[in-house]
């Protein structure tokens, strides 16, 4: 069954016929050309496929996508302004080793995103609570944390 | 995706949603945050053929009190009992438990309502819910009814629910001022669900107490011990708390996470530290 659904998906309003057996994810990356979405497990374990729901983040691969409809999605794309700059939480990521493969680096970033708008001074515990839906195979989070510390340095109001 | 087809419906209020529920009893489920029914249909072991999504009735999600009892919508997210003033100052419990579910990204989606109604013996909320006596508001298109906590988990993952029925709020009683609690929860990774989990609420001058264990059995249970704390903590006390909850975990499962030999053993320790927890948070006189 195909129903029609009107998202918002970074700022631009979508018109988009979906199967009802589609899932947020597969909506974005097949559908919407969003590929900066990732799906891992699908089953809502690894936090790959994170995107923000109405300035909350979500699991994507866990949300059917006619339950959108109507609602506002950010993904990683729609992170920075303008796409020749990264938004400091990239920046981060990049000048701090924040990833290797790069396949959890979008949900990570978008985890953290959520926790220093809630949290501008995150305590390194708050920061691992923050990030424990994402899982990360490659840098043993190490460099991760190094990058949202050094990313809430720059983007905090200073104190 | 998600093999079987399915018609899905977005009502926008709870009436329409009965409705629905009545129409097609039997083949449709409702879908609350779909934590656990979305990647169940993903892996093909739910197959429901009609879903109606409740994430459009705002009439389902809020928390509100009275003089005696708060009240919760059966769509309030995790997330929101996290963080929201009013359970973190009347049932502190509740918060502390909503805030071991999952992760961000699940508490942020997933709901007490669905999370309840899908009834999970080893979930953070059902001891929660025996121990402090909460009550069950279920609706259908021919009316509504209440059903105690006590009566509504029935055995594994089945609950007083019926085909057409769905679960719309969660009633419990104010605690602060003149009760104590305590939830504890045995895990080994963050975010996973307990192994073990118990919950206790002691009444000032230990009036009355009430100890629920979670990951023991078919459902979440209540264990006898207020006669047992009669004239309050003492270590004969404890031991006899650690024998009452030993002899009603006698049904505990074995799996990965550890045999019912290490349940068992767990439901004592974990019922003395919720029965020590909740005795220190007394209120004072």
């Amino acid at each position: 069954m195909k129903v029609p659904i009107e998202v918002v998906v970074n700022r631009k309003p979508h018109h988009v016929e979906v199967d009802t057996r589609t899932v947020v994810a597969d909506m974005l990356r097949d559908q919407l050309r969003l590929t900066g979405t990732h799906v891992g497990c699908g089953t809502g374990s690894c936090g790959a496929c994170t995107v923000m729901l109405n300035g909350r983040t979500v699991k994507s691969c866990c949300i059917l996508a006619p339950d959108v409809d109507g609602q506002e999605i950010m993904t990683i794309e729609g992170l920075a302004d303008d796409p020749h700059h990264l938004h400091p939480l990239q920046e981060a990521f990049v000048v701090n080793h924040g990833f290797q493969c790069g396949y959890c680096t979008p949900g990570m970033v978008l985890s953290a995103l959520q926790l220093l708008n809630e949290n501008p001074h995150p305590e390194e515990t708050e920061i691992r609570r923050g990030i424990a839906g994402n899982l990360c195979r490659c840098t043993g989070y190490q460099f991760i944390i190094k990058s949202i510390k050094a990313a809430a340095e720059t983007m905090a109001p200073k104190k | 995706m998600i093999s079987q087809e399915i018609e899905f419906f977005a009502p926008k209020l709870l009436s329409e949603a009965l409705a629905l529920l009545q129409r097609h009893a039997g083949s449709a489920r409702p879908l609350s945050g779909g934590m656990t029914l979305v990647p169940m249909m993903t892996l093909g072991i739910a197959q429901p053929e009609v879903i109606v999504s409740l994430n459009h009735i705002p009439e389902l999600d809020y928390v509100v009190e009275t003089p005696e009892v708060i009240r919760i919508g059966a769509m309030t997210r995790h997330r929101t009992l996290e963080t929201n003033t009013l359970i973190r100052r009347q049932f502190p419990l509740l918060a502390d438990a909503a805030s071991h579910i999952g992760d961000v990204q699940v508490r942020h989606r997933g709901t007490i309502g669905g999370s309840l109604a899908h009834s999970d013996p080893a979930a953070d909320y059902p001891p929660i819910m025996l121990a402090a006596g909460a009550r069950m508001k279920i609706a259908s298109a021919a009316g509504e009814r209440w059903v105690a906590a006590r009566e509504y988990f029935k055995g594994l993952m089945q609950t007083d629910l019926r085909p057409g029925e769905l679960l719309t709020e969660i009633e419990v009683p104010k605690l602060a001022g003149k009760f104590g609690c305590g939830y504890q929860r045995l895990h080994r990774i963050e975010g996973n669900f307990p192994i073990v989990n118990a919950a206790a609420v002691i009444e000032k001058g230990f009036r009355s107490v009430r100890l629920a264990l979670g990951g023991v059995g078919e459902t979440a249970i209540l264990v006898e011990v207020e006669k047992h704390l009669k004239n309050g903590l003492s270590e004969a006390a404890l031991q006899s708390v650690s024998d009452a909850a030993y002899a009603a975990a006698k049904d505990a499962p074995s799996d990965l996470n550890g045999d019912s030999d290490y349940r068992r053993a767990m439901a004592r320790v974990y019922a003395q530290r919720a029965i020590k927890l909740a005795a220190a948070a007394l209120p004072a006189n």
